[in-house]
């Protein structure tokens, strides 16, 4: 099986050119499994006598992100909370959804979305344009008013941060899911090559590692997953907040 | 011989690469982790606040050693020609 990291098999596409097609495949079928599940969730909040185990861990998570945006946007923060739900379910997700070994087993698609840096820009792109949307829909031209403080010269400066912010919240996820598939990679390579050093038998002593990784994997796939989101909602803070 | 110092200075490269960011992201984790145990310890009732915030602190951390060992890795695939490369490194450092 030749399979190298980071190439993806294409499809070209009439308008938007070449696509990569195991990326859009595994965030369509995170797409559905999100659906399912939480329509599955849903359902099973009919009956509020009697809260089950399933509500009541998902109420927890679902209530701890809307305190925290709601605590770091205030009260007007409210309406944007299932936005940032959704945001760090639908990452979570994808980060995970490298764990099962689809590709692996010959089906065409499987990996972390999240491990292609178009995902993430994309993502990247959309908090970023919502964001700004959201503060000039809510403050008008006053929305630019927070480039100048705290006074007009720092103008350039506060433009190239307001410019990094994308940049680094893409690249943060990108690296962290992509070089979890790195280590496995190599690792796979070190097991497969049968390397001994004198008589200790170095690829069977590397055996041990991708269990440690994928627990790293899971760790780390939870982490950015709620780093993005929190990002988002300080970045969404700052872009609407009110002057002093 | 010209082949073997480039290897040697590959792996030579890549240990100064990950013992550095290993270094800094350590002393980074050990100072956000004991700022959050000292904040804990003044004001017990602020301790979910906290813990969000040390794990936000922790995750913008975490991806600077992540992001140097992924450029780490790359030079060593690269340099020493993928896909085989970490194999024949291994293989020439044990004698192969």
């Amino acid at each position: 099986m030749h399979q190298q990291i980071g190439e993806h098999p294409n499809w070209v596409w009439p308008i938007v050119g070449t696509v990569h097609s195991d990326t859009l495949i595994t965030t369509w079928g995170v797409m559905v499994l999100a659906l399912l599940f939480f329509a599955w969730l849903g359902s099973s909040y009919r009956s509020p006598a009697r809260v089950r185990r399933t509500q009541a861990t998902f109420e927890g998570i679902v209530n701890w992100l809307g305190d925290l945006a709601i605590g770091t946007i205030g009260r007007r923060g409210e309406r944007y909370v299932p936005v940032f739900i959704s945001i760090f379910f639908f990452i979570f997700m994808l980060n995970q959804i490298g764990f099962f070994p689809f590709k692996e087993l010959g089906l065409p698609f499987g990996g972390s979305p999240t491990a292609d840096l178009n995902t993430t820009v994309a993502y990247a792109i959309i908090v970023y344009l919502g964001i700004w949307i959201t503060a000039i829909a809510s403050g008008g031209i006053g929305a630019f008013k927070h480039l100048s403080q705290p006074f007009a010269a720092l103008l350039p400066l506060n433009i190239i941060e307001d410019l990094a912010r994308p940049i680094t919240l893409s690249l943060r996820l990108f690296f962290n899911i992509f070089v979890g598939e790195l280590l496995i990679f190599v690792v796979v390579q070190i097991i497969s090559s049968g390397i001994h050093i004198g008589a200790f038998d170095l690829s069977l002593a590397a055996a041990i590692m991708p269990f440690l990784i994928q627990f790293f994997n899971f760790f780390v796939g939870t982490l950015q997953a709620f780093v993005f989101t929190l990002l988002s909602i300080v970045y969404l803070s700052l872009a609407t907040a009110e002057e002093h | 011989m010209n082949e073997s110092l480039l290897l040697s200075s590959v792996v030579i490269g890549f240990s100064l690469i990950v013992a550095a960011v290993a270094f800094g992201s350590a002393v980074g984790d050990g100072i956000v982790s004991s700022k959050a145990v000292e904040a804990i310890a003044r004001q017990p009732e602020a301790r979910p606040n906290i813990f969000t915030f040390m794990f936000l602190g922790v995750g913008v951390l975490e991806a600077f050693p992540i992001i140097a060992l992924g450029l780490g890795l790359y030079l060593f695939f690269v340099v020493s020609g993928a896909p085989t490369g970490i194999p024949q490194v291994l293989k020439s450092l044990a004698g192969h």
